[in-house]
């Protein structure tokens, strides 16, 4: 009975762990849609439209806009759009590792692959004389952010001038996230509720050994916040997070605020939205959009534009 | 003194409004004082002794709790039965567990409280290892330090299934052991968000009229 009920369970982790999702050719798992930065890298990265700047543009701010987990460099387009054809900032869009590319891709890369490409997009900027860099971040990009604070990162680079995060996550909403190393294996994926538009932009399926990454990611951060993070000498930190929100608990402001210091000793500045929305910056292609919410993006990115050119 | 400290200090920072808040918070700050009067009139020596000679076994110890994802919460516990209580196979108690004694304590994790009544029945009470089914309700409240954050929510009603294992070497002496499912855990829309739906927790336990 004993060897019975053991094949048994054998059998069935086999089974749930060789589970593949239906991945179509419509959705960016795909393999036939990738992210557009892939293909016209200088239409989103400043360091590759500008590898040598001028004295006047190496003291132009620039901002590098991060997005989060799944997502691409499609969440921060309405900020590009925004920001129209102004020449006093300039904006980098960059796509995190292992994103915008295959379910494959995604599947096997870790948290330290996502953020490899920010710091290697900070590090072509710093390296061509930019002076004036801040760093934006959503969701994710939060605790990446945070960890290159906490790890030290800045002591050997150029501090940026700014860090802005919207809707980061420290806690998740779906608090079974922390179950992930356990059940996570037995899932292989997790298939999100998403519209066929959004398909195109953010991965439909989510790898179980991504969500671990995630997981871990959340974990070393929150921790890191425990023990205290200090920002380096003349940057500054601003928190706008959503009062609700399905995918970043809004809790994870309380603990940045109470875990992160200026090199001043002060607290970040931290500003909660009358929002319920996740990353509610991003509002194409999300159903019921309301002119309060057009207005909250549009006085976002405001404040974002006037912290990335404030002296 | 200190567990009353607490009481009065959530109460000033508490924004809650409404006739269950104020019942939830007036209990809030009675706890305290009902745990201290709990202890001392179980261990009055004339009551101890005549309710030993009843057979009636009053647990006290501590009771550590980790949330699977989040923080450690440690604190003391109480559990009481007698014979007439389903033949001392069902237990009724209280706890207090706090990350204040656990992850906060000396840290920026959010100091929180949760305060516990229970009922527990336990399987085969004569023997040494015994299994164990709990039902907890009661109170939860988070000190987010600062009024910047008085709009999110930072407390709420608890209530936890509990399936675990008592294991007794020798008569006064119980160590608990057991897994729980918060069923009001926060979803980033509603409740508290450090509030984690599943946490396992260790109880050592005295019987404190056991002579």
């Amino acid at each position: 009975m004993k060897v019975f009920t053991a094949i048994c369970l054998i059998l069935c982790l086999t089974v749930a762990c060789s589970k593949e999702p239906a991945i179509t050719e419509d959705m960016l798992d795909g393999g036939t849609l990738f992210d557009p930065s892939l293909y016209q890298p200088e239409k989103y990265l400043v360091s590759r439209a500008i590898p040598t700047p001028t004295p006047a543009q190496a003291n132009t701010p620039v901002i590098i806009a991060c997005h989060g987990y799944t997502a691409t460099t499609f969440e921060w387009d309405e900020f590009r759009t925004w920001l129209g054809n102004r020449t006093d900032v300039y904006l980098s869009q960059v796509l995190l590792g292992g994103h915008g590319r295959t379910y494959e891709e995604f599947k096997k890369s870790t948290w330290r692959d996502w953020q490899e490409a920010i710091t290697a997009e900070y590090e072509r900027l710093e390296k061509a004389g930019y002076k004036n860099i801040s760093l934006l971040g959503s969701s994710t990009s939060g605790p990446l952010l945070l960890e290159l604070v906490s790890s030290g990162y800045f002591t050997r680079h150029l501090p940026p001038r700014n860090f802005i995060l919207v809707d980061p996550i420290v806690i998740p909403s779906d608090k079974t996230l922390s179950l992930v190393p356990l059940l996570g294996p037995m899932l292989g994926y997790i298939d999100t509720k998403q519209s066929a538009q959004e398909d195109k932009v953010y991965y439909h399926f989510r790898p179980q050994e991504t969500l671990q990454q995630l997981q871990k990611l959340l974990t070393l951060v929150r921790r890191d916040l425990e023990k205290g993070i200090s920002l380096p000498a003349g940057s500054r930190l601003t928190v706008y997070k959503a009062k609700q929100d399905p995918a970043a608990d809004p809790i994870s402001a309380v603990l940045i605020y109470k875990g992160v210091k200026l090199s001043t000793g002060g607290p970040p500045d931290v500003q909660l939205i009358d929002s319920d929305r996740h990353v509610f910056t991003r509002l194409q292609f999300v159903e019921g959009v309301t002119e309060k919410d057009y207005k909250t993006q549009k006085d976002t990115f405001a404040a974002i534009l006037a912290q990335a050119l404030a002296p | 003194m200190f567990i009353d400290h607490l009481f009065i200090h959530h109460l000033r920072s508490n924004s809650l409004s409404g006739p269950l808040p104020y019942i939830l918070q007036s209990l809030h700050q009675r706890t305290g004082l009902f745990m201290a009067v709990l202890v001392g009139l179980f261990t009055s020596t004339a009551w101890a002794q005549e309710k030993s000679a009843q057979g009636a076994v009053l647990d006290a110890g501590i009771r550590l709790q980790k949330s699977i994802g989040l923080y450690y919460e440690n604190g003391l516990t109480l559990q009481y039965t007698n014979p007439r209580l389903a033949g001392q196979r069902l237990y009724v108690g209280v706890s207090y567990v706090t990350s204040r004694l656990g992850s906060a304590f000396r840290s920026n994790a959010i100091k929180q409280d949760n305060y516990l009544v229970s009922g527990t029945y336990m399987f085969r009470p004569q023997r040494h290892i015994r299994p164990l089914v709990r039902f907890n309700v009661g109170y939860f409240s988070a000190d987010l330090g600062s009024d910047l954050f008085n709009s999110l929510p930072h407390s709420g009603l608890l209530a936890s299934p509990e399936f675990g294992l008592c294991y007794s070497p020798r008569s006064p002496l119980k160590l608990t052991g057991s897994l729980g499912y918060n069923l009001t855990a926060g979803n980033g829309m509603s409740g508290p968000g450090t509030l984690y739906p599943v946490f396992v927790q260790t109880s050592l336990l005295w019987n404190i009229l056991k002579k």
